[in-house]
């Protein structure tokens, strides 16, 4: 991003003989000097913030790959192409990575000269004064009576109170420069963000998640297996995960139940918690709530999800219970129609699978399907399926939250209808055929907790505070240079200016001249300011 | 009665003086219209004495007028004058009743009053209206008046219209210190951003009148230079983007505190970078030399398009479903 404009290709009509053949080094100097030229860096900007626009309308594997699978089942035409163009996957892409890639090599390309010359500038003096100050943008002339020394030194004193750098190159001239920190934030600001992707880069590499549903009374120890799923980066050992022991002892929930737009919306999710640093060590109450989360042994537990685990109990047709676990069903909407799997291997004769929604406050007659009205346990219902058959066919290893379906029959009534179980708690059914009963126990809440940590959080958040910080300074700050020049006026009687009455003192005219490079409304009052100072001077003297 | 009540009541009051004000304004450019014919010569003179000021030399500290900002360079009617403080005075006015609604809606339910899309649209709207205000006078905006005020009315009356959220308590998510600072700053940057808009509309207008002078001048003639509105638009863009810089880092330190990570590219993450990378561009562009000013003007345009796509699409489209659902709406 260096502010020097490349020189402007010549006509191309002919070519020009004087030119010399490029060789290979000379153009990857060239492509070199492309790549970091600020106008280069301009298109670079502007196209990354074209290419993250579709990582906001397609969704995102990184956010919701449900969503993906949804969309791409809805759009058999388009979606493989939007997928093989990485357009699920946008911030991840090759074409995104090269576009941000690019951009920050740019950057790097410009920050190191330009460091380079600032550090040379902060050391080296105030160029030498123009000779014809007239010409440049901010201009003032005064006569005065004072010598050309005591006139230099009136500006010197001005120029100094307003922070300006000086040398006098000459004895009838005087440099001055201010606004080295604009140039300083500016690299400040640049050096920054590496600084903050370099933060991200650590975090992505040692950083790690786990996620875990944790109902309502139950206790989870902390270690690579026991979360439902782990995230970790490339360079994290599972094995030295922070082992703590989190029990939930209750989870608080409400909803807002005033009519309105707002009904329904949730008010406050808190989880009281018994936490052990490790297994055996004593437990202190902690609570989580969403914003708060607690930190223990360098890991964050956030508070992310919550819903409901109905404790369901299924026996075979002798009375023995085959399973009996607080499972939990997760929200799919606003009003917590939930989904879940039973999987009961051990049923006989054939291995038995229950698949179906949980309703917090079920509406009666499902003439819509399952749905709920509200989202807190105001009149739960189980509404399931059943199925039999193979639950695992192949062996294959599958999610707890979907039942595989390839090599199992849907359970009938005597009539040949599908069996469906509606149940409210307390209430059992018995499955067609003799083959045991489900009962519908009782409804937990569970809390969907999220362990994680991130060691290059630290760097970007200090890398965007320097960011800003060098922002304010390049923007706010303008880089001025002022130059006065003094010369003898010329001999009585010739200047129309010159102080009146018989005086002896040689007369001195004064030019101040002020260069900025953007346009700068502060630097005309500065001229005005060396000027009025020596006007003044001359109507006292 | 209670303090909700009294916000809603305020909120239309406050519509009805902003529409005065509205009025007034466009009488106020109306008045400005034909002095231009006149004055116009007038103004070429009084900027070459600017320009050439101090060549005279004459010892006396004189009394300088900087041309950035400075308001019109021709002589203004007493009519205009009267009239552009009339609406300055209803301005004044309307804007404190809007500051008082929103006060009275954080009152009511004990927190920011910025924790729905209606909420956020109103405060907003106060902040342009604070902005304006404070701004105005000082220099010389009155021609101004009717490109803020027009846009604040328009806000108001759809936030009521379509947006209205009875004051309640806020969803969990935003229940933190933070939405005090992020959502705060984000909405006196978007002030900055409308302000500079207008002024980068008028920029457009303004410049194209000068490189093909009308037949016919009106108030657009009565203006301050192209090259001063350029420069004023450039100077609020440049603090709204400062603002907003901030405004994504105190969101993704809100973030790591309520989801975990600091960034997952959440749609309204991504459009905050959007709007942030597009304002850079246009931070660039002006500082490279020999981009026209113009170009460099709609980058900051398009910049803006994606403020309001970013408080509108992404808000309420359901495309962009993502962590930030705190419309109220639907």
């Amino acid at each position: 991003m260096t502010t020097e404009t490349p020189p402007r290709p010549r006509k191309r009509t002919s070519p020009d003989p004087s030119l010399p053949r490029l060789s290979a080094l000379g153009w990857v100097r060239w492509a070199w000097r492309q790549l970091t030229s600020m106008r280069t860096a301009l298109f670079l900007l502007l196209l990354l913030s074209i290419a993250a626009v579709p990582g906001s309308i397609f969704p995102q594997r990184n956010i919701d790959s449900g969503r993906v699978a949804d969309y791409i089942a809805q759009n058999p035409t388009t979606s493989p192409w939007l997928d093989r163009l990485g357009f699920f996957d946008v911030y991840a892409s090759p074409w995104f990575s090269a576009i941000y890639l690019l951009l920050f090599v740019s950057l790097v390309g410009c920050i190191v000269p330009r460091t380079k010359v600032h550090i040379a500038a902060l050391r080296a003096a105030p160029p030498r004064a123009p000779a014809r100050l007239s010409r440049l943008d901010e201009h003032d002339e005064v006569v005065t009576d004072l010598s050309q020394e005591e006139a230099l030194d009136v500006a010197r004193e001005v120029l100094r109170g307003k922070r300006f750098r000086l040398h006098s190159h000459d004895g009838a001239s005087l440099s001055g420069e201010s606004g080295y920190l604009r140039e300083t934030g500016n690299l400040l600001f640049h050096l920054a963000l590496t600084g903050i992707i370099v933060g991200m880069a650590v975090g992505h590499v040692f950083g790690w998640r786990g996620d875990v549903i944790l109902p309502e009374g139950t206790r989870f120890a902390s270690s690579a297996g026991t979360y439902n799923t782990i995230s970790p980066g490339p360079w994290v050992d599972t094995e030295t995960l922070p082992p703590f022991v989190l029990g939930l002892d209750r989870l608080d929930v409400q909803f807002n139940e005033a009519p309105g737009r707002a009904f329904g919306t949730p008010r406050e999710f808190t989880a009281y918690t018994k936490l052990q640093s490790e297994p055996g060590a004593p437990a202190t109450d902690e609570t989580i709530s969403v914003n708060h989360p607690i930190t223990v042994d360098g890991a964050d537990i956030f508070l992310l999800g919550n819903g409901y685990t109905p404790v369901i109990t299924v026996r075979d047709a002798d009375g023995e219970i085959l399973y009996r676990e607080a499972t939990p069903f997760l929200p799919q909407d606003g009003n917590y129609r939930s989904v879940g799997v039973i999987k009961v291997p051990s049923a006989s004769p054939k291995q038995l699978g229950l698949t179906g929604f949980f309703l917090p406050t079920a509406e009666p007659t499902f003439v819509h399907g399952p749905a709920s009205l509200f989202p807190d346990a105001k009149d739960p219902e189980l509404a399931l399926s059943i199925w039999e058959g193979n639950l695992f066919p192949g062996d294959a290893p599958q999610s707890v939250y979907t039942l595989n379906t390839d090599e199992m029959t849907q359970v009938a009534k005597a009539d040949g209808s599908p069996a469906l179980i509606r149940l409210k708690p307390g209430q059992t059914y018995e499955i067609p055929g003799d083959r045991g009963t489900v009962t519908f126990d009782s409804v937990k809440r569970f809390a969907g907790l999220s362990v994680r940590t991130d060691p290059g959080a630290p760097i970007s958040l200090v890398s965007a505070i320097l960011a800003t910080l060098g922002l304010i300074l390049g923007l706010t700050i303008k880089r001025r240079r002022v130059f006065v020049r003094v010369r003898a006026a010329e001999p009585v009687g010739a200047g129309v200016d010159s102080p009146e009455g018989d005086d002896r003192r040689p007369a001195t005219v004064v030019t101040i001249g002020g260069l900025s490079k953007d346009s700068d409304a502060g630097l005309a009052a500065i001229v005005a300011a060396v000027h009025d100072r020596l006007a003044e001077r001359n109507d006292r003297s | 009665m209670n303090l909700a009540a009294n916000a809603n009541a305020a909120l239309y009051a406050s519509m009805i003086v902003y529409t005065l004000a509205m009025l007034a304004f466009a009488w106020h450019l109306a008045a400005r219209a034909p002095q231009v014919a006149e004055s116009r010569a007038g103004e070429r003179d009084e900027v070459r004495e600017d320009v050439l000021v101090g060549s005279g030399g004459s010892g006396a500290p004189r009394h300088r007028t900087t041309r950035y900002a400075a308001g019109p360079g021709f002589e203004e009617s007493i009519q205009s004058r009267q009239r552009g403080n009339i609406a300055l005075m209803l301005t004044y006015l309307g804007t404190a009743l809007l500051v008082a609604s929103v006060l009275m809606r954080g009152l009511s339910v004990s927190r920011p009053p910025w924790g729905n899309m209606f909420e956020f649209a109103t405060a907003g709207a106060a902040a342009v209206g604070v902005a304006y205000s404070v701004m105005a006078k000082r220099n010389h905006w009155e021609w101004l008046g009717v490109f803020v005020v027009t846009p604040i009315l328009l806000v108001l009356g759809l936030s009521l219209s379509v947006l209205y959220t009875e004051a309640g308590e806020l969803m969990p998510a935003l229940k933190s210190y933070w939405l005090a600072i992020h959502v705060s700053v984000a909405f006196i940057a978007v002030a900055f951003f409308t302000i500079a808009f207008a002024i980068g509309i008028v920029y457009l207008v303004r410049l194209h009148r000068e490189e093909k002078p009308p037949a016919r001048p009106n108030f657009m003639e009565s203006l301050p230079s192209s090259a001063a509105l350029e420069r004023t638009a450039y100077t609020l863009n440049m603090v709204a983007f400062i603002l907003w810089t901030f405004t994504l880092i105190a969101g993704a330190i809100w973030a790591k505190q309520a989801w975990g990570a600091y960034w997952q590219w959440d749609p309204k993450e991504v459009w905050t970078f959007v709007i942030w990378t597009v304002y850079a561009a246009y931070m660039h562009s002006r500082a490279t030399a020999g981009v026209d000013h113009r170009k460099s003007m709609y980058i900051a345009l398009t910049g803006f398009v994606c403020v309001i796509i970013n408080f509108t699409l992404v808000n309420l489209v359901s495309t962009f479903v993502g962590m930030h659902n705190y419309s109220g709406v639907g």
